[in-house]
């Protein structure tokens, strides 16, 4: 006992900063996110033009396959050649600036397709019982297809979400802070305690971010009345 | 409520928390020197001294950002203004970044750098600490001394008897950063006129010593000022032809820095001379041992301590 009580003497205030520093940068990724592949998502399902809607989804696979420590390198190292082409200090060259874009790029495809797909595999039939009733446009997105879209839209931001926490693991290596400090500390000293102070307070992160965002889910459109079946 | 009334609100509510995590993130005060450090433990040790004594000599507020993924990130970031100032090597300064052949006089490097640095970066050197953690090629002693291999010369014509198919199989593991640069791996293959057998394997600075010790790897490209190599009873084999600049290590700030905050120079250049090969090694080692090993602010903050650099807090 005596051996974890000074452990998080040593490390407590650390792993504090460190842990406030990640759920930071991790919400305002997800939520820049969100603010934009839901609107965006919507706007495509609604959208006739096939072309537009490929091209759009096409661009933000792009980023998935690309494997999240590439992307923050790339970012970084993007940054400073356009700094370059354009002679000033336009862009941040380190800490949150790209680690941020990065998180950002990453985290909006999961929502940005669910969220397209949420919406498309509303019952057209609905819509129409809908627009029969004399609902606006607006009232039918919001009291039909997103409470119908909701499970498939928290769970892209559920997924979103738990991956950004991992990928902002690696944004340590620029500069931007968070729990991947002390894992890279960890491993570099073969500590394995302070790799576990910064893997466990992930993990938990994720687990109650999930969770929470499951509660969500529930308080907007409690199960029961998610009945597609038009009465 | 209805399900689009609760929607509304999510959107409202997530708008107020997006606004009130970007201002916490970008306007809360930021500190007044930023201080950096490449990704190994040395780096640690010498940003955690110069961030205390800054921090106690001087009303500024310091952050730290150690742990960089390597010389090029900091020394970017120094440029762009988002460090301050960060430890830097005469070498690593001469040949990796000015692009420059090396230097084999330490003073006649540390003035070149010092020259150009601010002609063409806007980067001062301040007096270095007094040590060189020069890049070298470490082997386990006991196999050093079984094989014959003293020298650098001895090792490439050891390898060379490897490709040959006469030689033991030696196997190398060297940082990122030493594959790729020009005063690393390439450079000294080229000098040396060798080529390892198998690809070295990559590891991070902190590995290599373990990696070495435990025979995963036999050769590493080992730091010189790094503690382990004493404690793990690894030999530094002998750069005869002197392939390797001198890497004395000074702080390397911002002129902007400096103008702004002209007491930093005396400040800082209070290390000047303080920290010799065998000091910084032990500095080193008491973070980087597995037996009870200590925080790099501890070292840091005791040093200056014993150095009377900084006074006492009163308990």
């Amino acid at each position: 006992m005596n051996a974890i009580a000074k452990f998080f003497a040593d490390y407590g205030a650390e792993m504090l900063q460190s842990t406030r520093e990640h759920v930071i940068l991790t919400l305002i990724a997800v939520l820049i996110a969100c603010a934009v592949a839901i609107p965006l998502g919507v706007l495509l399902a609604r959208c006739r033009f096939k072309l537009l809607v490929n091209i759009v989804m096409g661009l933000a696979s792009i980023i998935q396959p690309i494997p999240s420590l590439a992307l923050v390198a790339l970012t970084v190292v993007l940054f400073y050649l356009i700094n370059g082409l354009l002679g000033i200090r336009l862009l941040a060259t380190l800490g949150t600036g790209p680690a941020l874009v990065a998180l950002v790029a990453y985290a909006l495809l999961p929502i940005l397709r669910n969220t397209f797909i949420g919406i498309r595999q509303v019952d057209p039939t609905v819509v129409e019982v809908a627009t029969g009733m004399g609902m606006t446009h607006r009232q039918i997105l919001f009291s039909v297809q997103l409470p119908l879209a909701l499970p498939f839209i928290m769970a892209g931001v559920r997924i979103s979400t738990v991956w950004t926490i991992g990928v902002a693991t690696l944004v340590s290596l620029v500069g931007a802070g968070g729990l991947g400090d002390l894992i890279f500390r960890g491993l570099s000293s073969y500590k394995i305690h302070l790799i576990m102070a910064g893997a466990g307070p992930a993990a938990v992160l994720a687990l109650m971010l999930d969770w929470l965002l499951g509660r969500l889910e529930e308080w907007l459109a409690p199960s029961g009345l998610r009945n597609t079946n038009p009465q | 409520m209805s399900i689009g009334k609760k929607l509304l609100l999510l959107v409202g509510v997530a708008a107020v928390v997006l606004a009130a995590l970007l201002v916490v993130q970008y306007l809360t005060p930021k500190a007044d020197i930023v201080i950096g450090g490449k990704d190994f433990t040395e780096q640690s040790v010498l940003g955690e001294m110069l961030a205390i004594l800054i921090e106690e000599n001087t009303d500024l507020t310091v952050e730290r950002k150690l742990y960089l993924g390597g010389t090029m990130i900091c020394f970017n970031a120094l440029q762009a203004g988002d460090l301050d100032l960060y430890a830097e090597y005469t070498g690593t300064g001469l040949v990796n970044i000015l692009k420059h052949d090396a230097i084999s006089d330490p003073d006649e490097a540390y003035s070149a750098v010092k020259i150009a640095f601010e002609r063409d970066y806007g980067l001062v050197w301040l007096e270095p600490f007094g040590f060189n953690n020069t890049y070298t090629l470490t082997m386990r002693r006991a196999q050093a001394d079984e094989l014959g291999i003293h020298t650098f010369s001895e090792l490439a014509a050891h390898v060379q008897q490897q490709e040959a198919g006469s030689g033991e199989h030696l196997t190398a593991g060297f940082t990122a950063e030493f594959i790729e640069r020009s005063d690393g791996l390439k450079g000294l293959c080229e000098t040396y006129g060798f080529q390892f057998a198998t690809e070295p394997k990559q590891m991070a600075p902190g590995l290599m010593y373990k990696a070495c010790a435990d025979g995963d790897v036999d050769v590493i490209c080992a730091f010189a000022t790094d503690g382990r190599i004493a404690a793990y009873d690894l030999i530094t084999l002998e750069d005869d032809r002197k392939f390797f600049p001198p890497y004395y290590a000074a702080p390397l700030i911002r002129a902007a820095t400096l103008a702004r905050y002209p007491e930093l120079q005396d400040v800082l250049n209070r290390l000047a001379g303080k920290l010799d090969n065998r000091t910084m090694q032990e500095l080193n080692l008491q973070v980087d041992r597995s037996d009870n090993p200590r925080q790099a602010r501890d070292v840091a903050r005791d040093f200056l301590l014993s150095q009377g650099l900084i006074t006492p807090k009163e308990q």
